[in-house]
């Protein structure tokens, strides 16, 4: 007979659902660490490679502008360039971080993993641009500090550094996550990174003093984002701007604040990312 | 074929790197410098851009072309094809040649639009963009080989590629350089290759274009006997 009394095992318990609070941080997290690993995997491609091009692009610069003669506002060339290279360097990498991702979740079908967990839109978003932003820094701080090996750069206004770096970076993590969500292959991406995103960076002023640019033009220019974003961070660095700094850092602020709503708006649709 | 599919990015891509760094420079300069003596510095520049396109794109194109069909797994499908391991060998590096070369005219074609380039003597601009264009796929072809992973690629990309593409007198002359380099570039055929191209621009060499088309020619037949060699041992394709 049973012996009700003593249960031969004690009773299983039902799963209870984890309690979230109002932010899922651990979730958070590891979407981040996902993220952030995924591309230190492959650091050689994804930082080192980056910083060689950027030095190989320093190098014939420099040798090319004749024996180093050139001077802007009243600096060596190769002072003025250096900045400018870096950044191009974070926003290429940053966008490049953000839409492989989200897009070859796509392709291979496992963007359902991602978003099928406790997440959510805002969340997810900071996630995929934190993880953006943290592959921009380090780029940039990868190629600044082999740039000073030939070139000494001083390190004039730290918080201009740090702001339009950041903001470089986020803006591309933003626009790459966009990017990553609208495209349906990779030839979408490389469309976007060839015709917009190279052409902006190239043309900003990171090469030259956009003073040098006619007057219609230098309009243009200065509707560009990119080109705060580099005005500010070569201030940041050698202390000489094309344009005014304190616009710049806000005109990017703004920029950021506007892509945000955008990505986030479209993460929590599901735009092309939930059937 | 496969160029064909690919071919608006291939182009739109090397067209617009073109376009940005014939841009750049032109702005970036003070229009007094000269470049080699007694040469425009487009009439430099233009030949240097359209090289580099045309070089790093046949290079990608074979690269990726059979490092594609191996990752992929469609390389068995080629070798049971009763093609001989030279035929595969030729099929895929002139393939890739020409799909560079196009590319490269096309880049070139809108470059001249777009500014004056000088035009001295047709024979070594033709001869040298095949030449170099059959090295960088051979190269190509043999980083494909060789390579088990696509970051192998980028790597022999970034580090070995590009590097020489750039740094060998593409954008400046060795004359810029202190003597170690000088004496580091003459011996670097690239560099010969890129001169000879350039004079049928210019005019005015560096290096004997005659030289550097001998050697050039003698690192393709090289290169290609190597490829064709490694391709029929079935090096790092076959098991």
């Amino acid at each position: 007979m049973f012996d009700s009394s003593s249960p031969s095992r004690p009773a299983v318990q039902p799963p209870a659902p984890r309690p979230l609070g109002q932010v899922n941080w651990l979730g958070l997290w590891t979407l981040y660490l996902k993220e952030v690993r995924r591309f230190l995997n492959v650091i050689t491609q994804t930082v080192l490679a980056p910083m060689v091009t950027a030095l190989l692009f320093l190098a014939i610069f420099t040798l090319a502008l004749g024996r180093g003669d050139l001077v802007v506002h009243g600096l060596p060339y190769a002072l003025f360039l250096a900045p400018g290279l870096i950044v191009m360097t974070m926003l290429q990498n940053s966008f490049a971080n953000t839409s492989s991702s989200v897009l070859i979740s796509k392709v291979q079908g496992n963007i359902v993993d991602v978003l099928m967990p406790p997440l959510s839109s805002f969340e997810f978003t900071l996630a995929y641009a934190a993880a953006g932003v943290t592959r921009g820094l380090l780029v940039g701080l990868v190629t600044g500090v082999a740039m000073m090996v030939f070139v000494p750069l001083p390190l004039h206004q730290p918080i201009a550094i740090f702001w339009f770096a950041f903001n470089a970076s986020l803006m591309l993590a933003l626009l790459g996550l966009i990017g990553g969500i609208w495209a349906e292959k990779f030839d979408h991406i490389a469309a976007v990174t060839n015709f917009v995103v190279v052409p902006l960076s190239f043309l900003s002023g990171t090469f030259y003093s956009v003073e040098r640019l006619p007057e219609n033009w230098l309009f243009i220019a200065h509707l560009n984002p990119f080109f705060y974003l580099i005005d500010g961070f070569r201030y940041g660095l050698i202390g000489v701007h094309d344009g005014d700094i304190l616009r710049g850092a806000v005109i990017v602020g703004v920029v950021n604040a506007v892509l945000w709503a955008l990505a986030y708006g479209l993460v929590s649709r599901g735009y092309k990312l939930k059937p | 074929m496969r160029y064909r599919r690919n071919a608006p990015e291939s182009v739109g891509g090397a067209l617009i790197y073109s376009l940005m760094f014939l841009a750049v420079f032109t702005l970036a300069w003070p229009s007094t410098i000269e470049l080699q003596p007694g040469v425009s510095a487009i009439g430099f520049l233009v030949p240097g851009i359209a090289a580099f396109a045309l070089f790093h794109g046949a290079f990608e194109n074979a690269a990726f072309s059979l490092l594609y069909d191996k990752l992929e797994g469609m390389l068995g499908d080629l070798l049971m094809a009763p093609l001989t391991p030279l035929e595969t060998v030729v099929a895929y590096v002139t393939a890739a040649a020409t799909g560079a070369l196009i590319t490269g005219s096309i880049a070139l074609g809108v470059l001249v639009l777009l500014v004056p380039v000088p035009l001295a003597s047709l024979f070594p601009i033709v001869g040298f963009a095949v030449l170099g264009s059959l090295l960088f796929a051979l190269l190509g072809f043999l980083t494909g080989m060789w390579a088990d992973k696509w970051d192998r690629y980028a790597v022999i990309d970034t580090f070995i590629v590009m590097p020489l593409g750039l740094l060998s007198g593409t954008f400046f002359t060795p004359a810029l350089l202190p003597e170690t380099g000088q004496i580091l570039m003459h011996t670097n055929p690239i560099f010969y290759l890129i001169d000879g191209f350039r004079s049928g621009f210019t005019g005015a060499a560096e290096a004997s274009p005659l030289f550097g088309f001998l050697l050039s020619s003698t690192l393709v037949f090289g290169l290609g006997l190597l490829a064709w060699r490694l391709f029929a041992r079935g090096w790092r394709i076959q098991s």
